[in-house]
């Protein structure tokens, strides 16, 4: 059944009648049981309607996305499984245990042998001892330029990117006090300088795409 | 849900999407950088709803390619991303956009925005049995094209009629009653 207030229905199930159309609509519905009916109907569509679940699609669309985007050559290699039987395990075990033996034995025989400090001059540090870092003038100087640079630009990055460069700067900062404590136990350790030095140049290379992308730097 | 308070970005919120919100951001600024791990994280998140909306909106023959598109197209648009909404509305924006650009190129407009009611017969006066054994997506997917992607766009996608009128080229009361028709035409296939 159909009257003049049915095409109205659906306006007034989503609030959009004027206060006096909805007065007299709820009038009329008192008396209608067409147009109720009709209306609980069309409440149970957009039940339904708000209901359907989201289905993704049979085949999976990222090799041909990634294709498109030419990131194709970056996809995730087949992933081989090995296995190996009991006495392969065996063997390869008493091989890893005398390579740590002997890993070990070359630290403690070079930390040993008194070594002076050595500082390379150079755009980046390759290998220095521990004592040239907490005050090194610098790599101090460096950071706190480029940390300048950020700081002016940054009004220009959006708020994920500088959450993401702070987020990697505290990473990083953290590796840097670790290796600082542990070279203080053991200065001549030639692997915790060589990984300072790692990280104090990814922390002057981080730095200095953020004053690139700040736009803050020539 | 609520009927009053449409928008895509309300309807669609559940408790963990706030959670989400700052991982997709600092996903979708991975990826602006050119980090494909975040974006096909992106993907994975958001592919099953953008599917499901080119399906609704187009019909299944094209939902693949058109899928495509809208993540080949959101690669390209990473950089205009500024994080002020969320990055599923951002996806879910540009979607919409991409579906309704490719809809006169593939030729499926049937009885665009007819405001009568007559074609929609058509699928509300079905015989009896076949309605009751239809599947309400298939019946969203029988409407003709404007007041499918009506539908679509306001009860399933929660936008407001100024939105979807904007988006269409249509002023908000043909919006209104090309929506009316199609809730009256899909009454036939609830289940009883």
């Amino acid at each position: 059944m159909k009257d003049q207030w049915t095409d109205r229905l659906s306006e007034y199930l989503d609030d959009e009648l004027a206060a006096p159309e909805r007065t007299t609509l709820e009038a009329h519905l008192a008396s209608c049981d067409g147009c109720r009916t009709t209306l609980d109907e069309l409440r149970r569509v957009v039940t339904n309607a708000r209901a359907l679940d989201d289905r993704p699609p049979t085949a999976d669309l990222w090799p041909a996305v990634a294709a498109r985007i030419g990131l194709a050559s970056r996809a995730r290699p087949v992933v081989r499984r090995f296995s190996f039987t009991v006495p392969q395990l065996a063997a390869a075990s008493v091989v890893l245990a005398l390579l740590s033996a002997g890993a070990a034995w070359l630290i403690v025989r070079r930390a040993t042998i008194s070594t002076p400090p050595v500082v390379i001059s150079g755009p980046a540090p390759v290998l220095l001892n521990a004592s040239a870092y907490p005050g090194d003038v610098r790599f101090d100087a460096q950071v706190a330029d480029l940390e300048r640079a950020v700081a002016r630009g940054r009004g220009r990055l959006d708020t994920a990117t500088v959450r993401v460069i702070e987020r990697n700067l505290r990473i990083i900062d953290r590796a840097i006090r670790s290796a600082q404590s542990a070279l203080a136990a053991d200065p001549a350790n030639s692997y915790l300088n060589l990984h300072l030095a790692q990280e104090m140049r990814r922390k002057l290379e981080l730095l200095r795409q953020a004053a690139t992308l700040a736009g803050a730097r020539s | 849900m609520e009927l009053t308070t449409p928008g895509v970005a309300t309807l669609r919120r559940d408790p963990d999407q706030r959670a989400l919100g700052d991982a997709e951001t600092a996903d979708a600024a991975l990826a602006a950088s050119g980090d494909g791990r975040a974006f096909e994280r992106l993907y994975r998140a958001h592919v099953a709803r953008v599917h499901s909306l080119v399906r609704r909106m187009i019909g299944p023959d094209h939902a693949d390619d058109i899928a495509q598109d809208v993540f080949v197209r959101a690669w390209t648009k990473l950089a205009t991303f500024r994080g002020e909404a969320a990055f599923g509305t951002w996806l879910h924006r540009l979607a919409v956009n991409v579906i309704l650009a490719r809809r006169t190129t593939l030729g499926t407009e049937r009885g665009r925005y007819d405001d009568s009611a007559d074609i929609l017969d058509d699928v509300a006066g079905r015989p009896a049995a076949p309605e009751l054994s239809m599947d309400f997506e298939e019946a969203i997917g029988q409407l003709p094209d404007g007041a499918r992607r009506v539908f679509v766009l306001h009860d399933i996608e929660g936008y407001r009629h100024d939105e979807i009128a904007d988006m269409l080229g249509i002023v908000p009361g043909t919006s209104k009653s090309q929506l009316h028709h199609a809730r009256m035409a899909l009454r036939r296939h609830l289940e009883r």
